[in-house]
């Protein structure tokens, strides 16, 4: 993790506790920024309303005064004589003198109407026309006021009527009317209205100043805020604050401190933590390693039954990648039904128990693998009682299956092989002690052949004796200087004295002259005997077994050829192969163990030569072994 | 005359057992391997099988469970040559009736008394695993 990200981290852990609403904040910003407009706003609402109000109180002004003045003068001049309110002609009439005299700007009208409700004196403001009127025929509502609509236009009057006798005859009424006032702006009282505004107006700047002043250390503690989401840097905020704010800062700052303090820690515990979680890590990826690495096949089987862990080998092992089958059964993804019953567990009992099992098991075609299963139960560290669930260990044995299956048929033959040749001469010495001893043609053929098994015996055990020590790698060509004619023509005459039995005709056929050879002769004569023996045991009868060499530049070639059986082409396949005999009842007439020819080519590529085979069933076999002088040579001068 | 037939891929073997055997006046067949050895019998079956057990095309153990299976109802009695003392390697025959073994080298005196036994019906039903 990086350090500015454990920083944002120790921050939101801060805003969380103190409540500071990261969200919210761009927002108290723009309330802050738009505070004044409000406030211009705000002032202007307080100013139209101011100045609404004073007009509306003008306007009831005049309608109380129109009414009060309208019931006065029509009470007053209810109280003329009739005459007197009817103007003559070289005068004018009391109404005219009363609209001349009128101050009241809102007086509309005066009539004098009869009872009929005809007019007979009237005096109107110009373009106004008395309205007609119905007064009510009540006398106590002869005196009274109401509102009438001008017969033309939009205004409204406000009437005030009072009944006119003339001595105790009821002649009619006067009627006065006033404009009913209406709401209207008066910009001739402008100069005044700016008067009153103005100080209003003046108080907002004021008092935005005021609150700006009172504002400026939240703004502050606002703005620190802000830059602790960049730096991280919580520092106590420095100012000179109002007294009111004072206390709030105070705490503030030992709120801040006390926060720093914890930060500090926390980043301490966070680090502490990011170390330990680095070293897990890294054990965690070393084990993993290990596991994955291991030669063997682990699955880690959970109580529930179901793979928790599994390394990369199961895939090698069971035919399916290991990532597969985490968190799945065994039954859902094995169908090996010799398999699923190691990896499924029945009661409690049976799966605190180590098991161990090996099973052979066949991927496909080809490949048929030993694997043996380890089961081991994981006990919970704190209780024995209990376990987590089962390790499985998964070791492929093909190899040491395939060695023991090897060692096991190896001695089988060895011991076939030594005791076959015992056996006929135990019979044979039996039978000489009895009955047989008798007839002198028996006898000879008794001795011959225990002599001969004992001769097979003997090349039995020589052969075992190397072969032995050549697996064990104990083998190191003792190589020396050596005449090949002189060693050739040795080992020929060793073989072939007194093995004219067959009637076989013997053939040696080397050059005189031929190079120094560097090998091992006691292990060189081994390969060339046991070529010759087969010769001789497979030849035909009055057939001819031959031994040639020949040299040219880079190599020497030893022939050992007959005239006698042959090997099928399908056994020339197997011919060099351990323990290997054809099933030719021809060959199985003679006695032999399958070990020689393997040996003569091992030892044959001891001496980075090769042993070949040409043969044909029924007219004999040819072995060439081959020889480079080269290898030779530089063996040859790496001894001296 | 009680028939004998001896199955064993080495001829000397088949050679001295004819012959002693027949001395003892029992009427002796060999053959070189278990197939002809199964050919035998199911022409005509003998009084007792000596069989070896490595052989080519079919070995002894093949012989006696081919026996076991083809010919339940035997009543020969079958001698098993072998090379090998450890049970494991006679466990095989676990499940075959009248079968001895016997140890190589094998004393032709020691296989005639056990021969002259078993016909004398003193150990008919003997059975060594």
């Amino acid at each position: 993790m990086k350090a500015g990200n454990r920083q944002i981290v120790a921050l939101d852990n801060i805003r969380a506790a103190i409540g500071f609403d990261y969200k919210n904040q761009n927002y108290t910003m723009k309330t802050n920024q738009s505070f004044g407009l409000i406030m211009i706003v705000a002032t202007l609402v307080v100013m139209a309303v101011t100045v609404y109000l004073l007009f509306d109180y003008q306007r009831a002004d005049r309608e109380s005064l129109a009414r009060a003045q309208g019931l006065d003068l029509v009470r007053l001049l209810g109280g003329m004589p009739w005459r007197e309110l009817m103007p003559d002609h070289d005068r004018r009439g009391l109404l005219e003198v009363l609209k001349r005299g009128q101050i009241n700007p809102d007086f509309a009208y005066a009539a004098v109407i009869d009872t009929a409700g005809a007019i007979q004196s009237e005096a109107t403001r110009s373009g106004v026309i008395v309205p007609p009127v119905s007064i009510p025929e009540m006398p106590a509502h002869w005196l009274g006021q109401q509102i009438v609509d001008a017969s033309s236009g939009g205004n409204r009057f406000i009437e005030s009527h009072a009944p006119v006798f003339a001595g105790d005859e009821h002649r009619g009424f006067v009627r006065l009317g006033y404009f009913e006032p209406q709401f209207k702006l008066n910009f001739n009282q402008m100069p005044f209205l700016a008067t009153l505004m103005l100080p209003i107006f003046l108080l907002v700047p004021l008092f935005y100043f005021l609150l700006r002043q009172e504002i400026k250390p939240l703004k502050q503690i606002s703005e620190r805020f802000d830059n602790l989401a960049d730096k991280a840097g919580l520092r106590q905020v420095e100012l000179q604050p109002s007294r009111a704010l004072s206390d709030f800062m105070q705490q503030f700052n030992s709120y801040i401190e006390a926060t720093q303090t914890r930060i500090e820690s926390l980043n301490q515990e966070h680090e502490d933590l990011q170390m330990s979680s680095k070293l897990l890590t890294y054990k965690n990826n070393r084990i993993d390693t290990i596991l994955q690495n291991f030669p063997d096949a682990i699955v880690v089987i959970d109580e529930a039954g179901e793979v928790s862990y599994a390394n990369g080998k199961v895939g090698r092992l069971l035919g399916i990648e290991h990532q597969e089958i985490i968190g799945k059964k065994p039954r859902e993804w094995c169908q090996d039904p010799e398999i699923v019953p190691l990896l499924t567990f029945g009661d409690v009992k049976s799966s605190m128990q180590t098991n161990q099992d090996t099973i052979r098991i066949r991927l496909d075609d080809h490949d048929e693998k030993s694997l043996q299963f380890s089961v081991y139960p994981l006990f919970v560290p704190s209780d024995e009682s209990r376990i987590l669930g089962r390790l499985v260990v998964v070791r492929d044995v093909s190899e040491t299956h395939l060695m023991r299956q090897r060692q096991t048929e190896f001695i089988s033959h060895i011991s076939h092989e030594l005791k076959t040749p015992l056996n006929v001469m135990a019979m044979y010495s039996e039978s000489l002690l009895t009955e047989g001893a008798d007839d002198a043609e028996y006898r000879i053929e008794a001795v011959n052949v225990i002599h001969d098994e004992v001769e097979r015996l003997s090349t039995l055990i020589n052969n075992l004796l190397a072969i032995n020590q050549y697996e064990l790698g104990g083998v190191v060509a003792q190589r020396k200087h050596v005449r090949m004619h002189e060693f050739l023509e040795d080992t020929f005459d060793n073989v072939t004295q007194g093995r004219g039995a067959k009637g076989l005709e013997f053939d040696l056929d080397i050059p005189r002259e031929m190079s120094m050879v560097y090998i091992d002769k006691d292990l060189f004569r081994i390969a060339l005997n046991n070529l010759l023996t087969n010769a001789i045991k497979y030849g035909k009868p009055g057939g001819k077994v031959k031994m040639s060499a020949q040299e040219d530049e880079s190599s020497i070639e030893v022939i050992v050829s007959d005239d006698g059986l042959g090997i099928a082409e399908e056994d020339q396949k197997q011919i060099f192969n351990k323990f290997f005999r054809s099933a030719d009842d021809n060959v199985r007439q003679q006695a032999g163990h399958g070990l020689g020819l393997s040996l003569a080519r091992q030892i044959v590529q001891m001496h980075h030569g090769d042993l070949s085979l040409s043969s044909e069933l029924g007219k004999g076999s040819r072995f060439t072994i081959k020889l480079e002088k080269v290898s030779t040579q530089i063996m040859d001068a790496a001894a001296s | 005359m009680k028939k004998i037939l001896i199955a064993d891929d080495e001829p000397h073997v088949l050679r001295v057992l004819k012959m002693s055997l027949e001395k003892e006046g029992y009427e002796v067949d060999t053959c070189p391997n278990g197939v002809e050895a199964l050919a035998r019998i199911e022409r005509q079956a003998p009084d007792i099988l000596i069989t070896d057990i490595q052989m080519p095309l079919m070995t002894g153990e093949e012989l006696c469970r081919h026996i076991e299976e083809y010919i339940p109802q035997r009543n020969f009695l079958i001698f098993v040559l072998t090379s090998r003392t450890e049970i494991e390697h006679r466990e095989w025959s676990r499940k075959i009736q009248n079968l001895l073994f016997l140890e190589k080298p094998v004393s032709i005196r020691n296989l005639v008394e056990k021969l002259d036994d078993y016909f004398a019906g003193a150990s008919a039903s003997r059975r060594v695993v």
